[in-house]
């Protein structure tokens, strides 16, 4: 590392300036988008890049969608190099090309001062469709990309100013709701106004060449203090493999496996192992496998290191081409969020073997989507909900896990009922904590979410991607697995169990109920001291009969703990072992 | 309006402040030591020794203004109600589930805070209401009745009622409510629509839990205040501060306090705007510190910082556009302040791995710090700024003697001992942690947010700020540090220099091209009739009603709209259009050819009064001044320069200019003016220290 001779509260203005910068854009994105999945669930990103396209923070919203931005920026910069000028905005989404999945818009606008290059605003938005087979464009049932939609490799959206008509009528002839669509788009021009607006505020603040070193020394702390927390981890190999379901097609579970190298300050996570591409569309794209990585790792780290590019410099990962972790081109990747999620447990079971007191148990195994799309009968109107269902935590070493809380990978947040009723033909009927969904332990996990939606249109598509159906999320350090999840159909008719991942047509009445899974537990559940258990019982969240079974504690009709009935049940519980 | 004299109140944790203002435009001040267990009681004793200090009676009383910190006690300690939630079948744990948020990333150790209704307190009814605010499912009363009953002998006192889409049609929750006011008189209730008539069932339901959970704490405080303010003779109409810097009638507070839990703090706020625009200072760090706590603001272009949404959270507490999820979600309008929990009463203890920590726990005013010599045994703030000379052996302006061998002994046993220190080396560690965690709140409020402290005033008041304030300055590099006039009370100052607002909302959804400028202009008059009603009610005449209004406009499909002001000669869409596109490509540099879509008409209308504090040439009645040349004192500033003998002035007296260490003392507050700093006199009466 250089010397530089810096100011400390420069560089703890300018740190927080940033950060101020991308939550300022985050903010623009919620005041100024058009679709409920946006506006509403948050499913976008902020960051600010230096001139060569290094990330200097990241706005407290989605964190899976930022550690694909080095690979997004770099197409960009491959696609137009030096040839940059003052007013163009950039846009991709294609997986193949830096992006993630066709509903996310990545956009880039390079910022300048004069000629001079400085960064670049970023933000990548899901939109609530992009065309192909299946409203949404999220189904886990194509089997090439050229069914998921309009695929946009990196393509100026505006040229020194000008506005490319051209793309933008492409875009709007190809998506269900073009409205919605290109409003969101917009939202995304005026937030990355905002932050080029806020960024060279900064620099004119504190001078552009100063301020490059300061930017220099803030990755360069994020290194430093990364590779001090690597360094204090035991060196070695350790190994972990957890399983997605099917892919949509088959039942036939699919694993992924990781081997963590801890070597030094360094670590290497080599998914070789993983299962080979599959037909179905959850195919993630090597920028994603690093993005999921990242973050599973950053979340073993201290709190205080700065999120930018420097904590990438000290992880290396690796996934053979042609597999699940790293597919060749056209393999089908719309409903790659679930493979990410379950990268992220994969390399949190390793971490757990390398840091057993930072990790958690796995949570719900990332967010269920369900997607309802069609047309109103009287006015043939286009309506697709993009609905999220999110979360619960599995425990940690030292507490229970949480319930209705984000998957830590993204920070998203839930479509209110109300807003989801007055935008869709759908009627929400229930949505509640699953009692006994928890894994047991000393320390138990979080409860899951039901949510129970009926159809009020005429005819729909329905498309719902879920997981952990038949491999729950684990437990640790002796505590038990959550419930798996469950999709029943017309639960008061037909009561139809449906498999995780579906796309079928639904007729007005049709009720669809998604019963999310908890969070594993961490621990001896026979640890558990009765009074938590007692809580818990009183306040509904478990049975007496899963108190029994789980936590060997037993009560009374008055729903009093029992001592003696316990220690006895807790004694032949520990004898079965 | 029958008297003359506006009289202002501050409750704080340990010091109730008051303000008189008199009809001739002269205020009388009084620090008054708070009494927690009943805390109206140090108000009404301190209103009788004003009033003879005056040399006025009750009856001279035109209005009583007041800030309390009764609703964020109750939920900072979580002391509020037993209190259940009946909602819609299927719906009972959309308080708890929230917004799904965390406050930071990459964090798998955060807590979420356990909701203010458990879930075996929250229960569910039959009954639905459509999207479009069809009955889709009636609502039995016999029903809710049953379960409010059932809540009851439970041990609920306090029910919150959030039904789904209530916002269309509110018709099952006021028959619900009223239901169960029938049935349970003794029970507060608090329907989702009568707090928060909006869109979005998590916020509702929050808001009104929160409201339900504070209610008969606050409700009984305004009662018996009212009631004890009647007895001493004085009918003058209560009016509280509320989270956004108003005032309102004492009876709203009592019916929704969740708009007055950030009460008084927001109020010196809004005073400190009206300072800076007075002396022409733009930019404002406002700082104020008091017993408990300290909280910090921000007046940045002459412009406060408010807030719609306002999560109340324990530790360091700030509101956060969009977070949600960090404590209890309130959405209604708040003035932005960062608040710590560190004040002078702030005790300091030594943990058990050998570490000084002080707060959060708080001395108040009972026991009150080991110098008061009221059985409070453990060392705080004001103990080590006792000990190092800082502050003078009488308090209040003579009301209270401080015992300086007590506070030595505290610190020695309990600080200065374990940590094998002199006690004054103890005293300046203390005085020094204290500073620190005060910084994190005006960081948050600046740094943290990009500001650059640098190019700010800090406004120093409270009881304890000004004898901080100058070091916090050089810990964060501001240069310039202003003292108001009476720092000690300036928030009870503040609640007087300012207007009553009032805003009248009328909902009015559509898009713009179609809409009716006719009825427009009918709706505009009525809310004007409705609220020159109200104000003149509350004692304003005709000539000082001012009234504006607003049109919240946005693009199809946006949730978030832009305020455009408007008056009627611009009843016109494409006039309004123009107007909304002009706005919204000032913010974002950029604007839509869409649909704009019509939200709310709003009326803010102002009461304007002809006696208020004038912070340009604020006037106070003489104070009792010990007379005499300056005296000298020893006082320890710092470890770099130790023991010093620094001047003693009186502020009444202060004029010219005079190099640190000095110590400017007035019977409210004391300035601490540090080795190398230099302070004098403005024009409208402020300290101004270059640090």
């Amino acid at each position: 590392m250089t010397q530089r001779n810096l100011d400390p509260i420069t560089l703890a203005v300018v740190s927080s300036a940033l950060d101020t910068i991308v939550d300022e854009m985050a903010y623009t994105v919620m005041r100024t988008s058009r679709s409920p999945l946006v506006r509403d669930v948050l499913d976008y990103s902020c960051t600010i890049c230096d001139a060569s396209g290094r990330i200097l923070t990241q706005a407290k919203t989605v964190a899976l969608h930022l550690g694909a931005v080095p690979d997004a920026i770099e197409a960009v910069l491959e696609a137009y190099g030096g040839t940059f000028v003052p007013g163009d905005i950039v846009i991709l989404n294609d997986p193949y090309q830096g992006g993630m999945h066709l509903p996310d818009i990545f956009m880039f606008k390079p910022i300048f001062t004069g000629d001079t290059l400085h960064g670049f605003s970023v933000v990548i938005t899901h939109h609530c469709d992009m065309g192909g087979r299946v409203p949404g464009s999220n189904a886990a049932d194509s089997t090439e990309i050229f069914q998921e939609g309009l695929r946009i490799p990196p393509l100026k959206l505006y040229e020194a100013g000008v506005r490319n008509r051209t793309l933008i009528d492409i875009i709007r002839k190809n998506v269900r709701v073009p409205d919605l669509v290109i409003g969101d788009i917009e939202s995304q021009i005026a937030t990355c106004n905002i932050g080029e607006r806020n960024f060279i505020d900064l620099l004119e603040r504190y001078g552009e060449s100063e301020l490059r070193d300061y930017f220099d020394e803030l990755i360069d702390y994020g290194e430093t203090l990364t590779r001090k927390v690597i360094a204090s981890w035991p060196d070695g190999e350790y190994a972990f493999t957890d399983y997605i379901d099917g892919d949509g097609f088959t039942r036939e579970q699919i694993p992924i496996t990781v081997k963590l190298t801890v070597d030094g300050d360094h670590v290497t996570a080599d998914f070789e192992g993983s299962s080979p591409q599959v037909r179905g569309a959850i195919n993630s794209t090597m920028s994603f496998t690093k993005s999921s990585t990242y973050l599973a790792i950053r979340c073993a780290l201290d709190q205080k290191v700065p999120n930018n590019a420097g904590v990438y410099r000290c992880i290396t990962v690796k996934a053979p081409l042609g597999s699940i972790l790293n597919p060749q081109m056209p393999a089908p990747v719309a409903a790659r969020a679930l493979t990410g999620y379950r990268t992220v447990d994969t390399v949190m079971g390793a971490l757990a073997q390398v840091v057993p007191d930072k990790v958690r148990a796995a949570g719900e195994g990332g967010n269920t989507v369900i997607c309802f799309g069609g047309y109103d009968k009287e006015t043939r109107e286009p309506f697709i909900m993009v609905d999220m269902i999110n979360g619960a935590w599995g425990a940690r070493a030292d507490a229970d896990g949480i319930e209705g809380i984000t998957n830590p990978s993204q920070n998203m947040s839930n479509m209110p009922i109300e807003t989801l009723e007055q935008r869709y033909p759908v009627r929400m009927e229930e949505y509640a904590f699953r009692e006994d969904s928890c894994g047991a332990g000393r320390y138990r996990g979080g409860l899951g979410l039901v949510r129970q939606y009926r159809l009020l249109a005429d005819e729909a598509i329905l498309q719902l991607r879920s997981d952990r159906y038949v491999n729950p999320p684990y437990g640790l350090g002796g505590g038990g697995p959550a419930a798996p999840a469950r999709n029943v159909f017309n639960p008061d008719a037909e009561h139809e169990d449906l498999p995780s991942k579906v796309t079928r047509t639904v007729h007005t009445g049709d009720v669809l109920r998604h019963e999310q899974p908890g969070g594993g537990g961490h621990g001896d559940p026979l640890e558990r001291p009765v009074e938590e258990v007692a809580a818990d019982v009183l306040n509904q969240k478990i049975s007496p009969a899963f108190a029994k079974a789980q936590f060997g504690v037993v009560f009374a009709a008055d729903l009093s703990a029992d001592p003696d009935a316990t220690a006895a049940r807790r004694a032949e519980m520990a004898a079965a072992r | 309006m029958d008297g003359t004299a506006r009289i202002a109140v501050d409750i704080g944790g340990t010091f109730t402040d008051l303000v008189l203002l008199s009809a001739d435009g002269r205020s009388h001040y009084l620090k008054q030591a708070s009494t927690p267990d009943r805390p109206e009681q140090a108000v009404i004793d301190g209103i009788a020794t004003l009033l003879k200090t005056a040399g006025l009676v009750p009856g001279d009383i035109a209005e009583v203004l007041h800030g309390t910190t009764v609703g964020s006690n109750t939920l900072l300690q979580k002391q509020g109600a037993v209190t259940g939630l009946i909602t819609t079948r299927g719906f009972r744990d959309v308080l708890e589930i929230g917004r799904v948020r965390t406050p930071g990333m990459f964090d798998l150790t955060w807590k979420k805070p356990e909701p203010l209704v458990p879930r075996r307190f929250r229960r569910e009814v039959d009954e639905r209401i459509s999207t479009e605010g069809e009955v889709l499912t009636p609502l039995d009363a016999g029903e809710v009745v049953a379960v409010a009953r059932g809540l009851v002998e439970d041990g609920v006192t306090s029910i919150a009622i959030c039904f789904l889409n209530s916002y269309r049609n509110p018709e099952h929750e006021r028959a619900a409510e009223a239901a169960i006011r029938d049935a349970l008189p003794d029970t507060a209730v608090t329907s989702s629509v009568s707090v928060l008539p909006e869109i979005k069932e998590y916020e509702r339901t929050s808001t009104a839990v929160v409201n339900a959970y504070v209610l008969p704490v606050l409700q009984s405080y305004i009662a018996r205040l009212e009631a004890g303010l009647g007895e001493a003779g004085i009918d003058a109409p209560l009016l509280v501060s509320n989270s956004n810097g108003g005032l309102a009638a004492a009876k709203t507070a009592q019916e929704k306090p969740v708009f007055f839990i950030s009460s008084g703090r927001s109020a010196g706020v809004v005073g400190a705007t009206h300072m800076g625009r007075a002396v022409g200072e733009d930019n404002l760090i406002v700082f104020d510190m008091g017993g408990t706590t300290a909280s910090a603001a921000l007046v940045h272009d002459g412009k406060l910082s408010r807030t719609n949404e306002y999560e109340f959270r324990a530790g360091i507490s700030t509101p956060s556009r969009f977070i949600k999820a960090g404590g209890y979600m309130m959405r209604v309008p708040t003035v932005d302040v960062a608040e710590v929990g560190s004040g002078g009463g702030s005790i300091a203890w030594v943990d058990a791995g050998g570490l000084l920590n002080v707060g959060p726990l708080s001395a108040g005013a009972e026991p009150g710090p080991a110098c008061y010599a009221m059985g409070g045994e453990k060392p705080t703030v004001t103990d080590a700024n006792v000990v190092l000379g800082l502050l003078p052996e009488t308090l209040a302006g003579g009301s209270l003697d401080l015992d300086v061998s007590a506070a030595r002994a505290a610190i020695g046993r309990d600080v200065a001992e374990p940590l094998g220190l002199s006690v004054e080396d103890a005293a300046i560690g203390i005085r020094d942690v204290a500073n620190v965690n005060m910084a994190r709140a005006i960081r948050a409020v600046t740094v943290e947010r990009g500001v650059d402290p640098r190019d700010f005033t800090l406004l120093g008041f409270g009881g304890s700020g000004p004898v901080h304030a100058c070091d916090l300055a050089r810990v964060l590099n501001v240069g310039r540090v202003l003292f108001p006039p009476m720092p000690g009370v300036f928030t009870a100052m503040g609640m007087l220099a300012g207007d009553v607002e009032r805003y009248f909302i009328q909902a009015w959804p559509g898009y713009l091209r179609n809409a009716d400028m006719a009825k427009l202009s009918a709706t505009m008059t009525d809310l004007a009739e409705r609220a020159e009603a109200t104000l003149k009610e509350e004692g304003y005449a005709a000539s000082g009603i001012t009234l504006d209004f607003e049109i919240d406009l946005r693009f199809e499909d946006q949730d978030n709209e832009v305020a455009v002001p408007v008056t009627r000669g611009m009843l016109d869409a494409d006039k309004l259009r123009a107007r909304f596109i002009e706005i919204y490509r000032s913010i974002y540099q950029y604007a839509s050819d869409d649909e704009v879509e019509t939200v709310n008409l709003r009326l803010i209308g102002r009461g304007v009064r002809a006696n208020k504090v004038d912070f340009a040439h604020v006037r106070t009645a003489a104070q009792p001044s010990p007379g005499g040349a300056a005296q000298m004192r020893s006082a320890y500033f710092d470890r770099v320069s130790g023991w010093r003998d620094a001047p003693v002035l009186w502020r009444e007296s202060f004029s010219g200019e005079q190099a640190g260490p000095a110590i400017i003392e007035s019977s409210d507050s004391t300035i601490v003016v540090p080795p190398g700093a230099r302070a004098s006199l403005d024009a409208a009466g402020n300290i101004v220290v270059e640090v």
